[in-house]
C-alpha cells in the first residue's frame, strides 16, 4: 500500500545482518505511530529465514526475492527489484543501514527517482506531522535536525546501532517477487577470498606484500554487534602487541577493534577500524588501549555505555570522555588485567 | 586510458566548523582543501596511468576558487583539471552533486572514473553510486586494490573476514578506501609544471542542466536546527600501573559486567 514505512534488509553470506533488524524495528515502530503498515525488502539467499526474523520485530509484510544473482553482483540487481517495488507500492519512507551495501543501493534509488536521501542518521521521529531525522555533524560535536522537502519516498540511512532491535513478536506475510536478471554491464562479485577459518585463533599473518599483520580470530562477535569491545591504537607499537589485546578481549568475551593508524600501518585489517571512517559502535563497554581519543575516533564510539581508557599520557584527550581512565603502561596493565579477568571468571 | 578522478573541496579537518544562517556547513575559502579521501583517488589514478598510459583529469564541482585545489592535483601529476562552477550550485545535495558530476563525465568522456570513499564534510559516501546510476554504469565500490587488464577492472574490497573480488568491463566507476595506497606529495617540479596545465571550467548551461534540479532549489532535504552535544565524561582517573588492573576489575564488577 502507498504511504507505508519500509526497511531495506541486507543479507550477507546468507544471513540477515543485525543492522537490518535495527532499521526494521524502527520501521515497524514508526508505521504503528503513523497508523500505516510496515514492510521490509529482503533479497538474496535464505530470504525465508530473514522473513521470520523480520516478522518477529513487527514488520507486517516482507517482499522477498531469492536468487543467486543477488550474491553474484554488487547492488545493481537489488536496485532493479527494489525500484520496481517502490514504483508499485509508493512507500512513504524506506529505512536502510549505512553499510557499504545500504549506501550503494539507496544512492542509486535516490538518483533514479530523484528522492530525498538522509544518511548517518542517529534518530528519526515524527515532529509536527513531519518525519524529522537527527544527524550528527562536525565529528559528533553537533546534532542537526533535518526534514525532507517535496514528495516521493523518503530514504533514511541509519548509523549502525542508532535503533534497537525490538522483538515485539509477530509473523510477516511473505510476498515473493521475481528475482532480477543479471545486469548487462554489471559489477560481478566473488565470495570472500582468504577468509579466516572460523576456528582459527588470532595470529600474526603475512600480507601479499610481505608485511606482518594481526589476523584476529574469526569467531569473535561482529564489531557492530559486540557488547564489549577492546580496541588497540598506535600505542601498541606494532601488530604483535594485538596478541595482548586479543587475549584480553577473549577473556572478556569481547570483540577486537582498532584506531585508524593501526589500520593504516597495516597492523590489522580495515574491517576492525572504529571511528568516523570505520565502524560506528555502541557497546556496553568500550576499552581503549593506547588510543589518544581523536575526534574522528571518538565519533565512532562515544555513545558506548561505559568507556575505559588505558593510556600512559595523562593529557590524552580520551581522559576527557571516559568513565574510568588508567594512566599507565599498556604493556604492564593489559596482561595483568587479562590474568585477573580470567581468574575472576574461573572462580 | 582516459581516467577521471572526482575530487571535492572540503573544509580542512582541523578548521573550526560552523553553520550558515540557512543551516548549511560554512565553507571558508582559506580552510578549503582537497577532501583527504580523494587524495587516495588521485594517487590511484596516477598509478594506473603509470601502468597503462593515457591521461588523468581531476574533476571538481565547487566554487570558482576551487581551481587552487585542482592545481594541487595537477601538481601531484594529473594532466588537466575540470571545474564545474555556477552560483546556482550552492547548497546542492548529494543527488544534485551526482547529477552534475555525471553530466560533466559524459562531456569529458572516460574509461575509468575514480572516487574517494566519502567526503570528509559529511561522510556520505553516496555520490559515487548515484553518479553510476545516472550514467548507467557499474560501480566497484570501496576498493582496497585495483587492477586493470584486458578491458576490465578488478578490485579487492574488504569483507567481514578476508576480501571479495569485484570485476566489471570498462568503462566503469570505482571508489577507493584509505588502505589502497599512500598519496604522494607534489614535488617542486610538479608544482612548477602545474601552472601550465589546463583547467576547463563548465557552467550549468554548458552541461545542459536545469538550475531547478540542483543547488538549494533541487535539494530534497533541509536542516532545521542544530544543537551542540556534550560528549564529555567526568570519569574516575586512576594514576599508575600499580593496582590499575585490580581497579578495572573492581569497576567492571561494580558495573555488573563481570
Ligand atoms: C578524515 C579523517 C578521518 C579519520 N577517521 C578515523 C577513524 O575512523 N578512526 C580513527 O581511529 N581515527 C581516524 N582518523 C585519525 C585520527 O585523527 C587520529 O589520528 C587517530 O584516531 C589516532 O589514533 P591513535 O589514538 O591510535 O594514535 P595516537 O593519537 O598516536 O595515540 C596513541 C596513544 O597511545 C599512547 N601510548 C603510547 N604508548 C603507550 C603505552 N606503552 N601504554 C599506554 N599508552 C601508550 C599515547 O600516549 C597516545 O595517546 C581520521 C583522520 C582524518 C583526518
Ligand atoms: N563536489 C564534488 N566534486 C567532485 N567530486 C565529488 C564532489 N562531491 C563528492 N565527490 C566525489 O564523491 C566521493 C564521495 O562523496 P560523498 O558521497 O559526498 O561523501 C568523494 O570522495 C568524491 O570523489
Amino acid at each position: 500500500m502507498a504511504n507505508d514505512v519500509w526497511a531495506l534488509a541486507e543479507i550477507a553470506n546468507g544471513k540477515l545482518t543485525t543492522v537490518s533488524l535495527q532499521v526494521a524495528s524502527k520501521a515497524a515502530e514508526l508505521a504503528g505511530q503513523l497508523g500505516v503498515s510496515s514492510a521490509a525488502v529482503a533479497l538474496g539467499t535464505n530470504t525465508a529465514a530473514a522473513a521470520t526474523e523480520l516478522g518477529a520485530v513487527g514488520v507486517k509484510t516482507v517482499y522477498a526475492a531469492d536468487g543467486a544473482v543477488y550474491d553474484d553482483y554488487l547492488v545493481q540487481p537489488h536496485v532493479e527489484t527494489l525500484a520496481a517495488l517502490v514504483e508499485q507500492h509508493q512507500p512513504a519512507v524506506i529505512f536502510f543501514a549505512v553499510s557499504n551495501y545500504g549506501r550503494d543501493v539507496a544512492a542509486r534509488l535516490a538518483a533514479r527517482f530523484g528522492l530525498g536521501l538522509e544518511y548517518n542518521v542517529s534518530d528519526a521521529t515524527i515532529e509536527g506531522g513531519a518525519l524529522t531525522v537527527t544527524v550528527p555533524a562536525f565529528d559528533g560535536a553537533q546534532l542537526v535536525k533535518a526534514v525532507f522537502v517535496g514528495g516521493g519516498t523518503k530514504l533514511v540511512g541509519a548509523r549502525p546501532n542508532a535503533f534497537e532491535v525490538n522483538r515485539v513478536g509477530g509473523t510477516a506475510e511473505v510476498v515473493s517477487v521475481a528475482a532480477a536478471s543479471a545486469p548487462a554491464n554489471g559489477a560481478k562479485l566473488s565470495a570472500p577470498i582468504g577468509a579466516a577459518d572460523a576456528g582459527a585463533a588470532g595470529h600474526l599473518a603475512k600480507a601479499a606484500d610481505g608485511h606482518e599483520y594481526w589476523q584476529p580470530s574469526a569467531s569473535q562477535p561482529k564489531l557492530e554487534e559486540a557488547q564489549i569491545i577492546v580496541s588497540g591504537g598506535r600505542g601498541l607499537g606494532g601488530p604483535a602487541a594485538f596478541a595482548q589485546v586479543e587475549d584480553l578481549a577473549n577473556a572478556l568475551g569481547a570483540s577486537l577493534g582498532a584506531s585508524r593508524p593501526a589500520v593504516d600501518d597495516g597492523w590489522i585489517p580495515y574491517a576492525y577500524q572504529v571511528g568516523q571512517t570505520g565502524k560506528t559502535v555502541k557497546p556496553a563497554v568500550y576499552i581503549a588501549v593506547g588510543i589518544s581519543g581523536a575526534v574522528q575516533h571518538k565519533s565512532g564510539m562515544s555513545s558506548s555505555k561505559l568507556i575505559i581508557a588505558i593510556n600512559k599520557d595523562k593529557d590524552a584527550p580520551i581522559f576527557g570522555f571516559c568513565d574510568l581512565g588508567v594512566v599507565g603502561d599498556l604493556n604492564v596493565v593489559v596482561p595483568q588485567l587479562t590474568a585477573k579477568v580470567k581468574q575472576r571468571k574461573g572462580s | 586510458m582516459n581516467i577521471v578522478v572526482c575530487m571535492k573541496e572540503t573544509p580542512s579537518i582541523t578548521s573550526v566548523k560552523g553553520f550558515t544562517t540557512d543551516m548549511r556547513l560554512e565553507r571558508r575559502k582559506e580552510d578549503a582543501e582537497i577532501n583527504p579521501f580523494d587524495e587516495y583517488a588521485i594517487e590511484e589514478g596516477l598509478r594506473q596511468q603509470e601502468k597503462h598510459g593515457g591521461q588523468v583529469t581531476a574533476l571538481c564541482m565547487g566554487p570558482a576558487t576551487a581551481t587552487e585545489n585542482i592545481r594541487k592535483a595537477l601538481a601531484m601529476g594529473a594532466d588537466r583539471g575540470a571545474l564545474v562552477t555556477d552560483p546556482a550550485l550552492e547548497g546542492s545535495d548529494a543527488i544534485g552533486t551526482a547529477r552534475v558530476l555525471a553530466a560533466a563525465l559524459k562531456k569529458l568522456g572516460f574509461d575509468l572514473v575514480i572516487f574517494g570513499s566519502a567526503a570528509a564534510d559529511s561522510y556520505g559516501g553516496v555520490v559515487p553510486a548515484a553518479v553510476a546510476e545516472f550514467l548507467g554504469q557499474p560501480l566497484l565500490s570501496y576498493a582496497s586494490k585495483l587492477e586493470i587488464a584486458d578491458g576490465s577492472v578488478k578490485i579487492e574490497r574488504a569483507a567481514e573476514s578476508g576480501y571479495q573480488v569485484a570485476e566489471a568491463t570498462l568503462p566503469a566507476l570505482v571508489s577507493v578506501i584509505q588502505t589502497i595506497n599512500t598519496p604522494r606529495y607534489p614535488t617542486m617540479k610538479g608544482i612548477m609544471g602545474s601552472k601550465r596545465k589546463p583547467i576547463d571550467t563548465f557552467s550549468l548551461a554548458d552541461l545542459g542542466i536545469d538550475a531547478g534540479q540542483v543547488g538549494v532549489a533541487g535539494a530534497r532535504e533541509k536542516a532545521t536546527s542544530a544543537s551542540p552535544v556534550d560528549t564529555e565524561r567526568k570519569g574516575e582517573i586512576y594514576m599508575g600501573n600499580d593496582g590499575a588492573a585490580d581497579r578495572i576489575v573492581a569497576y567492571l564488577v561494580e558495573q555488573k559486567v563481570l
